[in-house]
C-alpha cells in the first residue's frame, strides 16, 4: 500500500528529511550489482535489490515500490501510521530464511541498499543514532570488542533485519534472530514513535542509547529497554532493568526461555563473526542432517516459538481456578505428593518439571465505539464488544389451554430440571467456600459465612420448594426432583450441609413415599447412594424421631382393613428400602440401650412399633426380602426385646442377621 | 526446549514422519513440515494409503495442507518399525479395485437389512432426523 506523500517546501539544510514525503515510488527494473561501489562481494541481494538511480542524492529516497518510506528521526514530523498486527498473523519471513538452506532462487527483496553505503563522518550531521549503529567500524562503537569481532553485520544478517523492518510489522521474535548486533538494528526509529506505537514492537532504544553515552540516567519517560541486549552490552553501561512491555503476556516460562534463546544466538553468533565466513565445527553435524533431509527447518524456529506462544498464551487466565479446574487440582495433589516424597524419602529431589497456568491480572475495558471529529451522528458499528441488536425476538408464553397434558408434564420436568441446576450452581458455590475461606483476610470472613449461610438456605427452599410463607403440605415438588437421577445425587451432596432438622425433614418425605421412589428408581438404582449421608443424619436423631421414622417407613400402624402392607413390602424388597430400614432400627436401638432415662411416651411408641414391625417382618416370605447394604450388629438384640426365642430364630434365619449362616 | 511439560504439542512432531487419519476416513502418511495454532498441518511427500483387509496400497500425492479441524488423530511413525507390519502391499489399481468390491458388498447387505427390515414394519431411522428428546 502506498503511502500518499505530499511535496514538502524546500528541505532545510542539513536536516530532517521532509522529502521522505515525496512520491518517489517508483519501481525500477533492476540492473546489474547495485553496491558495486561499497561491496565488492555479490551477494544474492544484489540480484534482487531494485535498482537506485545513479546520481547522489542528499535525500535518501526509497526507490522499492512496496516499503514504506522512511521514518524521520525527529518526532516532529509523524511516520506513517503503523498497522497493528493482529495476533494470529504468522512472523513475516525474512528475506533469506536461514544460513542452512540453498537459495534456489533469488526472491526480491526490499532491502534499503541506502544504508549501506553511509559513512558519514561521526556526528557530523544531524543523523539517527541507528544509521551511526551500522556504520561498521564507526569510532563511536567506544566497546572493547576485538576487531575480528566487531557487530559488522554480514550482507545477510542486515537483510534479515531491515527486511523485516520493513513492512513495519515487526513480531519480538524478530529479534531473537538479530546475530552479533551490538545496537538497534533499525534505522531511524525513534523512542517516541514508538512508545505512541504497537505495543508489539520491542523496544531498540536501549541499545543506541548505550552508544551516545550521554544521558547516565535514561529520562524516564523514555521507552523501557529490553534487558537482552542489555545485559549484552554490561561492559558499555549498567542499564536499568524493565519491564519489555511486548513480552508481559507471555508465559513466564516462555519469556525465560526467550531471553536465554537470545543469549545463545548471540553467543553463537558472535563466535561465528569471529571465525569469519567458514561456520564453525558445531554445523558439521548440522550439515549431516541436512543432507540426511533436504527439507528440515522449513519451520524455522521462530516460528515455532511463536506457535508455542500462542499456546501458552492460551493458558494464561484471570481465574485459573475456575477456568482449569481439574488440571489445578491435579497440580496441587502431584505437588503433595512430591512433597510427601520428599519428607521421607531421603532420594535425590526429581526435580520436575511442571506447567505452571499463570494467573493474569483481569483488565477492566471499557469499549467506546469509534467517534470522528466533524461528522454528524455516530457510526454504526458492530463488534464483538458492542452487538448490535439485530432481532427483535419476543417471548410469547402460551396459554394453559392450549397445552396437551403430555406437554405439561414435559414443562414441569423441565422446570424440575432447571431448579436442580439452578441448586447444583448453588451448592458447588458452598462446597467452595472453604478454599475461600483461607484464601480471604480476616475482616471479610464474616461476610462470607453470611453468604454461605444464605446460599444454603437458597438450597433448601428450592429442594422443598418455594412459598415460603405456606406450610409445606406437599412433598411434590421434592418428589419431583427425586425422582430424576441428577436429583438424588444432588440430595445426597446437600444433606451434609442442612441444619438437622431440615435433614430430618427431608428423610421423613424420603421414607413417607419410598414406594414411589423405589418404583421410579427401578430403572436407575441410584438410590443406595443415599444411604451413606442419611446414615449421618440419624447419629443426629432423637428417639422420637427415629420412631416417626420408623413410622414412615413401615406404614404402621395401619388401618384394620388393608390385607397387606404394601408399603412394607415395597420397603422390604427394595434394597435401599431394606438397607434404610435397618439403619433407623439400629439407630433406634442404640437410643433405647443407651440413652436410660428417655421418656416413658415416647418409650412405648417405640415398642409398640416394634412390635408391630417385628410381626411384620416374620410373616414375609423370605424369597421376597432384598439384600442389604450392610446389616447392623445390634438388630439381634433390637429383636430379642419383643419376640420370643422361637421367634427370635426365625427372624434371624430369615434375615441372616447371624453371620456364617449365609 | 519443552516449554510446556504434560502437554500436547506438536513442535516436537516437525520434520517427523507422521500417519494423519482424516474426518473423511483417509489415512495419509508424511513429513511434519509446519504446523500453527489451530492444527493445521503440511504435510510433504505424503502418501495416502487404502487399507482393505490385509492389503494396501500408497497413491503419492505430493504436498498436502489439512486444516486443522479435519484431522481425527494423527501419530509419529517410527521408521525402523515401519516396514515390519503383516500387511501386504500392493499396486494402486489393485487396491483400489479391492476397495470398490468391499463397498459394493456393504451396499448390498445395508440393502438386504433395510429390506428385511421394512418387511416386518420397522425402519432404522436416519441419523439426522432423530429427535434429541
Amino acid at each position: 500500500m502506498q503511502a500518499v506523500h505530499t511535496r514538502e517546501p524546500p528541505q532545510q539544510p542539513g536536516g530532517l528529511n521532509s522529502s521522505i514525503w515525496d512520491s518517489s515510488a517508483v519501481l525500477r527494473r533492476i540492473r546489474g550489482p547495485l553496491l558495486a561501489q561499497e561491496m565488492p562481494s555479490v551477494s544474492v541481494l544484489d540480484y534482487a535489490l531494485p535498482q537506485r538511480p545513479p546520481q547522489a542524492r542528499d535525500e535518501e529516497r526509497d526507490p522499492s515500490e512496496r516499503a514504506l518510506p522512511r521514518r524521520s528521526s525527529s518526532p516532529i514530523i509523524g511516520s506513517p501510521p503503523v498497522r497493528a498486527v493482529p495476533i494470529g498473523t504468522p512472523p513475516k519471513q525474512a528475506a533469506i530464511p536461514n544460513f542452512n538452506q540453498q537459495i534456489l532462487c533469488p526472491k526480491p527483496v526490499h532491502i534499503r541498499a541506502t544504508m549501506q553505503q553511509r559513512y558519514p563522518a561521526p556526528y557530523g550531521e544531524r543523523m539517527s543514532p541507528n544509521q551511526l549503529c551500522n556504520v561498521p567500524n564507526s569510532s563511536l562503537l567506544g566497546h572493547p570488542f576485538p576487531h575480528s569481532v566487531s557487530p559488522v553485520l554480514t550482507h545477510l544478517q542486515r537483510a534479515q533485519l531491515l527486511g523485516g523492518a520493513q513492512a513495519g510489522r515487526m513480531s519480538p521474535s524478530q529479534f531473537a534472530r538479530v546475530s552479533g548486533l551490538v545496537g538497534s538494528p533499525l534505522p531511524s526509529v525513534n523512542p517516541k514513535l514508538l512508545q505512541g506505537r504497537v505495543g508489539q514492537m520491542m523496544s531498540p532504544a536501549g541499545g543506541f542509547r548505550a552508544f551516545f553515552g550521554a544521558p547516565p540516567a535514561p529520562p524516564p519517560s523514555q521507552l523501557p529497554h529490553p534487558p537482552g541486549p542489555g545485559s549484552h552490552l554490561q561492559n558499555l553501561r549498567p542499564q536499568p532493568q524493565m519491564f519489555r512491555p511486548d513480552t508481559t503476556h507471555l508465559h513466564p516460562q516462555h519469556r525465560r526461555l526467550l531471553h536465554q534463546r537470545q543469549q545463545q544466538n548471540r553467543n553463537q553468533h558472535r563466535s561465528l563473526n569471529g571465525s569469519g565466513g567458514d561456520r564453525g565445527g558445531h554445523r558439521s553435524s548440522h550439515q549431516e542432517q541436512i543432507r540426511k533431509d533436504p527439507y528440515a527447518n522449513l519451520m524455522l524456529q521462530r516460528e515455532k516459538d511463536w506457535v508455542s506462544k500462542i499456546q501458552m498464551m492460551q493458558l494464561q487466565s484471570t481465574d485459573p481456578y475456575l477456568d482449569d479446574y481439574y488440571y489445578q487440582n491435579y497440580f496441587q495433589k502431584l505437588e503433595k505428593l512430591a512433597a510427601a516424597e520428599e519428607v521421607h524419602g531421603d532420594g535425590p529431589k526429581k526435580e520436575r518439571t511442571k506447567l505452571i497456568t499463570p494467573q493474569v491480572a483481569k483488565l477492566e475495558h471499557t469499549y467506546k465505539p469509534v467517534q470522528f471529529e466533524g461528522s454528524l451522528g455516530k457510526l454504526t458499528v458492530s463488534s464483538v464488544n458492542n452487538p448490535r441488536k439485530m432481532i427483535d425476538a419476543v417471548v410469547t408464553s402460551r396459554s394453559e389451554d392450549d397445552e396437551t397434558k403430555e406437554k405439561q408434564v414435559r414443562d414441569k420436568r423441565r422446570q424440575t430440571l432447571v431448579t436442580i441446576e439452578k441448586t447444583y450452581s448453588l451448592l458447588l458455590d458452598v462446597e467452595d467456600y472453604e478454599r475461600r475461606y483461607l484464601l480471604s483476610l480476616e475482616g471479610e470472613r464474616p461476610a462470607l459465612m453470611g453468604e454461605r449461610k444464605q446460599k444454603i438456605c437458597d438450597i433448601y427452599d428450592n429442594l422443598r420448594g418455594k412459598a415460603p410463607g405456606q406450610d409445606r403440605l406437599s412433598d411434590d415438588h421434592f418428589m419431583q426432583i427425586m425422582c430424576i437421577r441428577k436429583g438424588k445425587r444432588l440430595v445426597a451432596r446437600i444433606l451434609p450441609f442442612l441444619a438437622p432438622e431440615q435433614a430430618a425433614d427431608v428423610l421423613m418425605a424420603t421414607a413417607r413415599n419410598l414406594p414411589f421412589l423405589i418404583k421410579k428408581d427401578a430403572q436407575d438404582e441410584v438410590l443406595p447412594c443415599l444411604l451413606r449421608p442419611f446414615s449421618h443424619v440419624l447419629y443426629h436423631l432423637p428417639l422420637g424421631t427415629v420412631t416417626s421414622l420408623v413410622q414412615q417407613l413401615t406404614n404402621l400402624p395401619q388401618s384394620a382393613a388393608a390385607p397387606t402392607n404394601l408399603h412394607l413390602t415395597a420397603v422390604l424388597q427394595n434394597k435401599f428400602g431394606l438397607s434404610l430400614l435397618y439403619l433407623v432400627l439400629s439407630r433406634g436401638e442404640e437410643l433405647q440401650s443407651s440413652d436410660t432415662n428417655t421418656e416413658l411416651m415416647q418409650d412405648n411408641q417405640w415398642t409398640e412399633l416394634m412390635l408391630m414391625a417385628t410381626r411384620e417382618l416374620l410373616r414375609i416370605p423370605q424369597g421376597a426380602l432384598a439384600k442389604p447394604v450392610s446389616i447392623p450388629s445390634n438388630l439381634i438384640s433390637l429383636f430379642s426385646r419383643y419376640v420370643d426365642q422361637q421367634k427370635l430364630n426365625l427372624l434371624e434365619t430369615k434375615l441372616h442377621l447371624v453371620q456364617g449362616i449365609r | 526446549m519443552n516449554y510446556m511439560p504434560g502437554t500436547a504439542s506438536l513442535i516436537q512432531d516437525i520434520d517427523k514422519k507422521h500417519l494423519v487419519l482424516l474426518r473423511d476416513g483417509r489415512t495419509l502418511i508424511g513429513y511434519l513440515r509446519s504446523i500453527d495454532q489451530f492444527a493445521n498441518l503440511v504435510l510433504h511427500q505424503t502418501v495416502e494409503r487404502i487399507h482393505v483387509g490385509k492389503k494396501y496400497g500408497d497413491i503419492p500425492r505430493g504436498i498436502f495442507v489439512v486444516r486443522g479441524e479435519n484431522v481425527v488423530l494423527l501419530g509419529e511413525i517410527d521408521l525402523e518399525k515401519e516396514s515390519d507390519t503383516p500387511l501386504q502391499q500392493v499396486s494402486i489399481e489393485e487396491i483400489l479395485e479391492e476397495q470398490r468390491v468391499k463397498q459394493q458388498a456393504k451396499q448390498e447387505s445395508e440393502k438386504l437389512k433395510v429390506q428385511a427390515l421394512k418387511e416386518r414394519g420397522l425402519s432404522v431411522p436416519r441419523a439426522d432426523t432423530l429427535d434429541e428428546y
